[in-house]
């Protein structure tokens, strides 16, 4: 058993499954901070299933995307809290 | 032997991501699920990051891993702290087990400022 | 005097890796290991001794860092597979000790990584922390185990 099939019949359905119980999160959650929250945890195994892929291609490039996507994630999520914020003010 | 170490790192980290939507899924509330999420995602995609430097051994590769395990490991604590304040204000029902609850009324409505509240005895003599 | 030593202790592993031949990182910290131990060799009469002993401690925090969070993430990890009628969460209250901005917020952030706790404010006049906590059995002891176990320490580095 090689590292190719361990990643492609072990981690990458773990992650799959990981992300259908948030997606089930996201489209149950009481508020909306629960769906921020979610596409939050979303974004984050998404750098992981980058990681992971780029180790089953062989090409350390995708690494890069897995950055810029960490670094779109965080603002989207202040961006978020910030506007709810405000939102709660002014009405 | 190098196999072994990468495939035990990755493993773990996708276990921990798989417990942390899990937590997700279960938890009561939301300052609880955001407890358990943020904590057991990040140490999860840094296991997984650590195993993609092992397995590609590169200057280049390995300081771009870092980069990302040193990004996520410190904008993880503050956007969970910038999401539990706003849904504090926005008042997000809590679990009815909730015993405490001794931020009631510290806050200000109106500009949101947020008040210590400590006696000035209190001050004065700091637990030890 | 901690900034000369330190840039110093990089200029030291640069002429290491030059000497060497080689840019890889073993290469790379095996020289900032030796120039680290050379510095501490030559100034071993200097008064001021700061910066030697705040690269152990800072090592030593890391490690224990590092076994609380695998601890604290093991015990959510079977709170999360198990029924969870037992928690007791609520918002707590905690005075700090910590006074600048920088020590305010590793403080935070050390706390949001640990499972099970989460800072959801700092007052604005930067005395209380208030910390949403999953198992409050007994209020002041939690409150003692993040004070001993993770702001003693921190402060111990800082200052």
């Amino acid at each position: 058993m090689n590292l190719n099939n361990f990643i492609l019949y072990g981690i990458l359905p773990i992650l799959s499954l990981s992300t259908i119980f948030v997606f089930i999160r996201f489209l149950k959650g009481p508020s909306i901070v629960d769906r921020v929250v979610s596409i939050d945890l979303m974004v984050i195994i998404g750098i992981g299933a980058i990681a992971v892929y780029s180790i089953l291609t062989d090409q350390p490039t995708f690494l890069d995307i897995a950055m810029v996507v960490a670094l779109i994630g965080f603002l989207s999520t202040v961006a978020f809290s910030y506007y709810l914020e405000k939102r709660n003010r002014n009405d | 032997m190098i196999n072994i170490l990468i495939a035990f790192c990755i493993g773990i980290g996708a276990i921990a991501i798989l417990l942390a939507s899990i937590g997700l899924l279960r938890m009561p509330d939301l300052y609880l699920r955001l407890s358990v999420t943020t904590k057991a995602a990040t140490l999860g995609v840094g296991l997984i990051l650590a195993g993609g430097a092992l397995y590609f051994q590169d200057v280049g590769v390995t300081s771009r891993a870092l980069a990302i395990i040193f990004f996520i490991t410190l904008t993880a604590p503050v956007s969970a702290q910038l999401i539990g304040r706003v849904a504090y204000l926005i008042k997000v029902k809590m679990w009815k087990h909730t015993i405490t609850d001794e931020l009631a009324g510290r806050y200000d409505s109106e500009s949101h400022a947020l008040e210590s509240d400590l006696k000035p005895d209190e001050v004065e003599l700091p637990q030890r | 005097m901690m900034k000369k030593r330190f840039l110093l202790n990089v200029m030291l592993t640069l002429v290491w890796a030059a000497l060497t031949g080689s840019f890889t990182y073993v290469n790379l910290s095996f020289g900032f290991i030796i120039s680290f131990f050379v510095l501490w060799i030559i100034s071993r009469d200097s008064p001021d001794r700061r910066y030697f002993t705040i690269a152990f401690k800072i090592i030593g925090f890391f490690f224990y860092f590092l076994y609380e969070m695998l601890k604290a993430n093991l015990q959510v990890a079977y709170e999360v597979m198990t029924s969870n009628l037992h928690m007791k969460p609520g918002f707590v209250k905690m005075e700090l000790e910590a006074q600048t901005d920088l020590e305010i917020t590793l403080l935070a952030s050390l706390i949001s990584l640990t499972p099970g706790t989460l800072v959801i404010d700092v007052s604005d006049d930067r005395k209380v922390m208030y910390i949403h906590g999953m198992y409050l059995e007994d209020r002041a002891k939690f409150i003692q185990s993040i004070k001993a176990g993770l702001e003693k320490p921190l402060l111990n580095i800082m200052r």
